[in-house]
């Protein structure tokens, strides 16, 4: 792993933060120690959480992961039960606008000191770091970023459609699809069925219709955008995307699907940057697939973003105060961030990453630029269907009626304009 | 010795010690779970009439929670589904249970084996029956697969995966799970029927069918309603079977009340119209069960008159 390029950096990170006269009474008295929960048990999530606790003890602290496996909602449960009964962990998994959500109902950690001290701010994107301070300080900090909206393409599916060109528009993407069914393969679309999977299906849509529709709609819910033409394009659009997928898949996750889009019985999947890792992780190799951003009708990568982060809470215990600041030093860090999304499939959150060395793949080289061109043209927006854009409550509401009309040919997309609009509506 | 004598110069403590595995055996587990079940019915009541969202807090909100929740899709779909799955499934189990009851009470060879077989399902849990029979009734991989590769290319079964017929998937996997049930008391209920009336129905020139018919069926029905009332009340707390084998899904199409419960609670942190669906569940659940109970002390008074 190329750490050495950036061990400098870590150097720099480590000492400013042990110039920081509270952290360093803190630390120089007890051995560090953190409670940590998060929903990653396993696969890809679970290497990669595990090597980070490695790094934690390696820096002369304890480390004590409770993993919760399952929906980020159970994890929830967990640290729901934890603060009422008010022993919250030292940190723990969080994200999107559910940081601040929680934050009011237990006291977090004001991290604005040791974020200034490593320079970090100046190297997140802008939109993200919004969310990581809610009440102006600093309480959160992002790990690993995906895109939601990443196009995946089948070597073998592509050479049975005997198509070379990397769909840019959704013009090029229906094209590629109905060539693609003519080519024998009845489902040219690899995705899933789960609710977030049929979420995804419609803000890919959307975000690559409009990005400024998304971000009306979608980030700041405005009722004239909600009612848009761009929503009813991008419903028929998601029906589209529907009909060429599955209808056994049911309920079940688009991982069930990786292995016929491997052999090229499916040839497409729009999902996040996190199945490579799953890919990865299941023993099919870089080259078995290509991954390019999602289509966008302007022509220029369209980013919807979605960011892992760890949120701390307030805990009297010089050990774990210590231990929370080894780990914000740690989540901060270049060489750790490279470690983590190594492993994952993920992109660094800090724009300042070099992914040129190896240990990257193209698909990641290509997220980081997409991200880079995206926040230039103003193109990267707060993903839905992962709970980046609103809270729970209305997200649900909001994937009711999306998952509702993909199951349900039946609904048009002026059924599903009116639905969708009534959701946020009463949901609100 | 001493105990002994003991005994019998204080028969009262005697009696209370000799009761008293009887009293830690049953009343303390009683009290304790009833006033688990009666304080945390009261507290769900009470935060169903605040604005608890992510935790409890106090206020109060009126019946907000609970016009918004009646006014959600969710909710209206699940109860429709409830109206549907609970009177299929009721009706079918117990006609299932009665058949293989009937056919058991054959005095058939093998019996034991095939009570075993059919009582088997319920000892699976409910997770375990959904996931196999979401396996089953996927077109891609379970039965349809399985009549397609026979050579039955046109055979059509995808319930689990239509909307509109996917409620009935349920059903299945429930009547599967617990007619095995139904079949035991029944068999219980047939062993009981007093075999002189059977010899007399006999005598009198009636057919197997009709001794069944008219002697021996109208004795089961203190049986019947008793089943019908504990698969009702399961019936109406249907979670684990329901997520494990649609989760609701297509869409929302399969929606039931706890699963709207669940997911207003814990999966949308709005735990104030969690808690009024979750008492709008109880109403339902005290609708089936307030009639039986009256019904049952009916005929206690009809028994201790008589």
């Amino acid at each position: 792993m190329p750490i050495t390029t950036t061990r400098r950096r870590l150097l720099a990170g480590s000492a400013a933060t042990l110039a920081l006269p509270v952290f360093a009474r803190a630390q120089s008295a007890v051995k560090p120690r953190l409670t940590a929960i998060s929903q990653w048990s396993a696969g890809s999530d679970g290497a990669a959480i595990t090597a980070l606790g490695k790094k934690f003890e390696e820096k002369g602290g304890v480390w004590q992961h409770s993993p919760v496996p399952g929906f980020t909602t159970e994890m929830m449960n967990k640290l729901r039960a934890q603060i009422i009964a008010g022993d919250p962990p030292a940190c723990s998994q969080l994200k999107g606008p559910e940081i601040a959500a929680w934050s009011k109902i237990a006291p977090t950690v004001d991290l604005d000191s040791i974020v200034a001290a490593a320079g970090y701010e100046k190297v997140v994107a802008p939109d993200l770091a919004k969310l990581h301070k809610p009440g102006g300080k600093w309480i959160a900090l992002p790990l690993q970023i995906y895109s939601t909206n990443m196009l995946f393409l089948s070597k073998r599916g592509m050479d049975k459609a005997k198509a070379d060109k990397i769909p840019v528009t959704w013009t090029d993407f229906n094209a590629l699809a109905d060539k693609m069914k003519s080519a024998g393969m009845a489902y040219p679309l690899a995705n899933g069925g789960t609710r977030p999977d049929d979420g995804q299906k419609f803000e890919a849509s959307l975000a690559g219709i409009s990005p400024t529709a998304y971000r009306a709609a979608m980030m700041n819910l405005d009722k004239k955008a909600l009612e848009g033409p761009e929503i009813k394009a991008a419903f028929a659009q998601t029906r589209k995307i529907a009909d060429w997928c599955d209808p056994n898949v049911g309920a079940q996750p688009y991982a069930t699907n990786l292995k016929r889009f491997v052999d090229g019985d499916m040839g497409m999947m729009i999902m996040g940057g996190w199945a490579q890792g799953v890919l990865k992780n299941a023993g099919f190799k870089f080259d078995d697939y290509t991954i390019a951003p999602g289509p966008s009708d302007n022509g220029k990568p369209v980013f919807l973003l979605n960011a892992d982060a760890f949120i701390f809470w307030q805990r009297k215990e010089p050990d774990l105060q210590a231990g929370q600041a080894l780990m914000a030093q740690l989540v901060m860090d270049p060489a750790i961030q490279t470690m983590y999304s190594q492993i994952t499939g993920s992109i660094p959150v800090r724009t300042d990453v070099d992914l040129s060395g190896e240990g990257w793949s193209d698909g990641q080289r290509r997220t980081a630029a997409a991200l880079k061109d995206a926040i230039a043209s103003n193109q990267a927006v707060l993903s839905l269907a992962h709970n980046m854009a609103q809270e729970n409550g209305l997200t649900a509401a909001i994937i009711d009626v999306i998952t509702e009309y993909v199951k349900n040919k039946t609904i048009t997309p002026d059924q599903a304009v009116t639905r969708l609009a009534e959701a946020v509506e009463s949901a609100r | 010795m001493t105990g002994a004598a003991a005994t019998v110069a204080r028969p009262a403590i005697s009696g209370l010690v000799r009761r008293l595995p009887e009293i830690l055996m049953i009343w303390v587990p009683l009290l304790l779970s009833a006033a688990h079940l009666i304080s945390f019915s009261i507290w769900t009541i009470w935060i169903s009439f605040t604005p608890s969202t992510l935790v409890p807090v106090t206020g109060w909100v009126g019946l907000r929670n609970y016009t918004s929740v009646l006014s959600s899709r969710n909710w209206q779909i699940a109860f429709d589904n409830l109206l549907l799955f609970g009177s299929a499934f009721v009706l079918l189990s117990l006609i299932t249970g009665l058949m293989l009851a009937i056919l058991l009470d054959q005095r058939i060879r093998g019996e034991n084996v095939l009570r075993s077989i059919f009582l088997y399902p319920l000892a699976v849990s409910f997770v375990v029956t959904g996931t196999v029979w979401s396996w089953l009734l996927n077109p891609g991989i379970g039965i349809e697969k399985l009549v397609h590769d026979l050579g039955w290319s046109s055979f059509h079964f995808d319930w689990l995966v239509n909307r509109d017929m996917a409620i009935w998937t349920i059903v299945i996997a429930a009547v599967w799970q617990s007619s095995g049930f139904a079949m035991a008391l029944f068999l219980a209920g047939l062993r009981s029927v007093d075999g002189d009336i059977i010899k007399a129905a006999q005598i009198d020139g009636a057919g197997p069918v009709r001794t069944y018919w008219r002697v021996i069926l109208p004795t089961l029905w203190p049986i019947t309603v008793t089943v019908v009332v504990i698969q009702l009340q399961f019936a109406i707390s249907a979670f684990d079977l329901v997520r494990a084998l649609t989760n609701g899904g297509p869409g929302i199409a399969t929606q039931l009340p706890a699963l709207v419960v669940y997911d207003l609670m814990f999966q949308r942190g709005q735990l104030g119209r969690g808690a009024a669906a979750a008492v709008l569940m109880l109403l339902i659940l005290l609708a089936v069960l307030l009639p039986y109970a009256a019904w049952r002390y009916v005929q206690r008074q009809r028994v201790t008159h008589a």
